[in-house]
């Protein structure tokens, strides 16, 4: 997981003061003889742990669960059930607990990751209220409402200790192993998939990320840790009992301590369990006792107010000082870093690795489009449509609005199934395929009419998101997308988020994404419309550029200055066909052509 | 002649059911947030009618005139409060904040009023309509037939009245309505406070046949959900038909199958309806999407 750069890199303040952080809160562990406050800690570092991997496709991903107690709750009675009925260990039982609690996330995730929003919410919750049911159904097996004691046999093995220090220590190590895991998926080609669905799924899509599988990984990975922590919390309490153990309250509290600590970061849930944990503590030993429901009253509006005036979270407050801490300390290093392997401020290397996967060879056919025909109930969106795609070329398509132009897009990029009809790439049929993510792998990248940026990421992650198509590892995905920056001049920009860009920006940014999946051909969707006369001119000598160096442009547009001076052939779809195909020079005088776009009685006098 | 019975007592437990969901539904509809905290305003509610019993000796059917309007107001406020300030966020930051809500007046009514189950003794609602070996108790027939009237009432003021036609329009295209001129945050005001009203009147009619603590809203919420889903979210004919598919179905595998398995037949079903038809039995196909990024 870790490089040798990044290993040289723990005398730079990024990383030794997380380390330092944790070794005194592990000596402070040490330290504590007081239960009531070893209590508290193993507390916090349970729920910080938990909480982070709900945050793995909670957060990251943005799929809210609230179901995670079904993880929870599953992984708390494998482990308990194994060691009560046929007494094995507890240590041991938790791999069951995973395993069980994997098996369950691909239950749930098959059918639940076609829902959307609050849809997906709901039968989450669905899910953990059908495990809660069911447990205390089988009364037999789980001894119901009743509960299930847990005999006390202090043993490593068993996860049981006479004193809380131990439990903290193992609820520490939880917590470290669950925020190794969230780093390391953060910093990976799945954390950069999983933020990228959060926004935009269909995006995501076109850019080779297998939208389900990334979701999938996410839930699997997050329903695992869930299920460890329920495991590890079951052998404190020894006693479990379906309504607390399955609860709604369980799954909200994990979601509710991710978003007040900042949902999607990697410490935000820990930073959540930290102040949320104590205080609801401090709230039931001070309050609680007297007036019944009074703190969980002053809980809950707390979280409202967060929501309201804080909703990136807590962490959003601190971060801009730590980072302002972290440039202020000293880096510890023996001989200084003459490396070039991080380009933050430097020059970059010119390369032209991208390019290097590009075999072009002008005079094939690349990509043939053969009788396709696609249908919206009653409306004939592409009727019968043929043509092909020589390697190189630039391809321009025009028609009006409605003529089928951003339908046909869908189609060739696997978003709609043609209703007959076949198209190849270099030979192999690709319609039947219906999955953006794998043709766009195959060598068919695009871009969208409307554009869908990565709003909340920046411009550089934006891009590795399309590096990721062909790259596994980040350092080298980084290394791409910077080059494919540089390629498109937006190298300036690459920490602006991306909601913040231009109109212009954004579509450049569209471009930029799509070219660092390592594209054959690229479909263009109106990448100018809405641009001022110059932005369209920097547009067009790039398009040309992106030829230049191999790609084969299918470009969809209005703007027939562009249309004119970059396309080697024009098509003209009306109404779903083709009206005729040629050089942009004789299809500007055809009189169908203007008939199409002008209506009757405008053709030239002449014609 | 069991099961004949078992479908009676099914409908007229769908009809409080659908009674419940129908302000779910129209919230959701209409404003795309999903309430969580809308099991609480059906527990205030019937806090509201049962301190109107026990206090001022008031008839349960006659305290509706207060506590519908007073849940209105309330509704209202809360969505000024709360709500409006989320309109534009997430859909997650929504659901967040009306899960604090439900935490705050769960727990707000357990330390004002204990965790004791109250309920009112009203020798009228136990009475019972026979009907060959048929029974029926008139507390339920009066919820059942309530309910039908709620949402027909509701239907036709969504579809003849100004305010309802500009309640549909939002629910259409918030956009466009604003356009067009619609004040969206008179609108969607009004839509919180009609829902919350309408779950008052659900509050006020079941209270005579269930017991009231703080917690109660938890159990109906759920169902409620499952039924808005299965009729389809925003649908009003569709709650109706949702709650008496759900409320026969809690019947009959309650007898058939096994009474502590009866909700999972039922969570089953949604999760399976929710997979094949997330639009709902009754609601437009790709609604669900509508509105929602």
């Amino acid at each position: 997981m870790m490089t040798p750069g990044e290993l040289k890199g723990v005398r730079e303040p990024r990383i030794y003061i997380p380390l330092v952080t944790l070794t005194l809160i592990f000596l402070l562990v040490l330290l504590t003889k007081n239960s009531f406050y070893l209590n508290l800690y193993f507390t916090i570092f349970m729920f910080a742990g938990l909480s982070s991997a709900w945050n793995i496709i909670g957060g990251f991903g943005g799929q809210l669960s609230l179901g995670h107690s079904a993880f929870c709750g599953l992984g708390a009675y494998v482990s308990s059930l194994l060691f009560v009925k046929y007494g094995v260990p507890p240590l041991f039982g938790t791999i069951a607990s995973i395993g069980l609690a994997i098996v369950l996330a691909v239950i749930i995730g098959y059918p639940c990751f076609r829902l959307k929003g609050p849809f997906f919410t709901l039968a989450t919750i669905a899910i953990g209220e059908v495990l809660l049911l069911l447990a205390v159904h089988f009364k037999g097996l789980t001894a119901g409402s009743e509960g299930l004691s847990i005999p006390f046999k202090p043993s490593f093995v068993n996860l049981c200790f006479e004193s809380k220090t131990p439990y903290a220590i193992v609820a520490f190590c939880f917590m470290l192993i669950t925020l190794g895991v969230s780093t390391w998926i953060k910093r990976g080609r799945l954390g950069y998939q999983l933020v990228a669905l959060r926004d935009e799924d269909q995006a995501a899509e076109s850019l080779g990320v297998n939208t389900s599988k990334a979701k999938m990984m996410g839930l699997i990975i997050s329903g695992g840790l869930t299920a460890l922590g329920g495991s590890i919390f079951a052998q404190y309490v020894l006693f479990l009992e379906p309504h607390s153990e399955f609860s709604l309250s369980v799954s909200v509290n994990l979601a509710l301590i991710s978003m007040v600590g900042g949902m999607g970061t990697i410490v935000g849930p820990a930073i959540g369990s930290l102040l949320l944990i104590p205080l609801q503590e401090f709230l039931r030993t001070w309050i609680g006792g007297s007036f019944q429901g009074l703190y969980f009253v002053i809980y809950g509006a707390l979280l409202i107010l967060v929501v309201m005036f804080m909703p990136r979270g807590i962490i959003d407050f601190f971060s801009g000082p730590y980072k302002g801490l972290l440039a202020k300390l000293p880096v510890f290093s023996g001989k200084p870093d003459a490396g070039g392997e991080d380009s933050r401020g430097k020059a970059l290397p010119k390369q032209v690795g991208m390019i290097e996967t590009i075999r072009p060879s002008k005079t094939d056919v690349i990509l043939e489009v053969e009788a396709v025909s696609k249908k919206f109930g009653g409306l004939l969106a592409i009727n019968n449509l043929s043509f092909s795609l020589n390697a190189g070329e630039i391809f321009g398509i025009i028609g009006p609005n409605g003529a089928g132009k951003s339908t046909l897009f869908n189609v060739l990029s696997g978003v709609y199934r043609p209703d007959s009809g076949l198209f190849k790439f270099k030979g192999q049929v690709l319609s039947g395929i219906h999955k953006s993510h794998v043709i766009c792998r195959l060598g068919v990248g695009r871009t969208f009419q409307l554009v869908k940026p990565f709003e909340n990421i920046t411009v550089l992650e934006n891009v590795m998101v399309g590096a990721f198509c062909r790259q596994g590892k980040s350092a080298e995905a980084k290394r791409l997308a910077l080059e494919v920056l540089d390629f498109v001049g937006m190298l300036d920009k690459k920490d602006s988020p991306g909601h913040s860009l231009t109109l212009a920006d954004k579509k450049r940014l569209e471009l930029a994404r799509a070219l660092a999946t390592g594209p054959e051909i690229l479909l263009l969707d109106e990448v100018m419309a809405g641009l001022t006369a110059y932005e369209i001119g920097e547009a067009i000598a790039l398009i040309k550029k992106i030829r230049d160096h191999g790609v084969t442009v299918l470009l969809v547009e209005h703007v027939m200055q562009a249309i004119m001076s970059l396309s080697d052939r024009v098509m003209v779809l009306a109404e779903g066909s083709k009206i005729t195909e040629g050089a942009p020079q004789d299809i500007i005088h055809d009189s169908r052509v203007i008939k199409a776009y002008l209506g009757e009685g405008y053709e030239p006098a002449e014609a | 002649m069991i099961l004949l019975q078992l479908i009676v007592n099914g409908l007229l437990l769908g009809g409080i059911y659908a009674l419940i969901s129908i302000g779910l539904t129209l919230i959701f509809g209409v404003m795309r947030v999903v309430n969580f905290a809308h099991g609480e305003f059906l527990m205030l509610s019937m806090y509201v009618t049962y301190f109107c019993y026990a206090l001022f000796g008031l008839n349960p059917y006659f305290s509706l005139l207060i506590s519908v309007p007073l849940m209105f107001l309330v509704g209202m406020a809360i969505d000024q409060i709360i709500i409006r300030p989320l309109r534009d966020a997430p859909s997650y930051m929504q659901v967040f904040a009306t899960v604090g809500l439900s935490i705050v007046l769960l727990n707000l009514a357990l330390f004002l009023f204990s965790g004791d189950y109250q309920s009112i003794n009203m020798p009228f609602a136990k009475e019972t309509l026979a009907m060959g070996s048929i029974s029926m108790t008139y507390a339920k027939l009066i919820i059942f037939f309530s309910a039908i009237l709620v949402s027909a009432v509701l239907f036709l003021l969504l579809k003849y009245t100004y305010i309802g036609k500009q309640i549909r329009a939002i629910a259409q295209d918030r956009m466009a309505a604003r356009l067009m001129g619609i004040n969206l945050n008179r609108i969607y005001m009004l839509t919180f406070g009609i829902g919350t009203a309408l779950v008052a009147i659900a509050g006020g009619l079941i209270l005579p046949v269930y017991y009231v603590f703080p917690s109660v809203g938890v159990y109906f919420v759920l169902t409620a959900f499952v039924v808005v889903v299965l009729g389809g979210m925003g649908n009003m004919a569709g709650a109706l038909l949702g709650g008496f598919i759900i409320g026969v179905t809690d019947s009959l595998s309650g007898y058939y199958i096994d009474p502590s398995l009866k909700e999972v037949v039922y969570f089953l079903i949604f999760i399976i309806v929710l997979l094949i038809r997330p639009s709902g039995l009754m609601g437009i196909v790709g609604a669900e999407e509508m509105g929602m990024k």
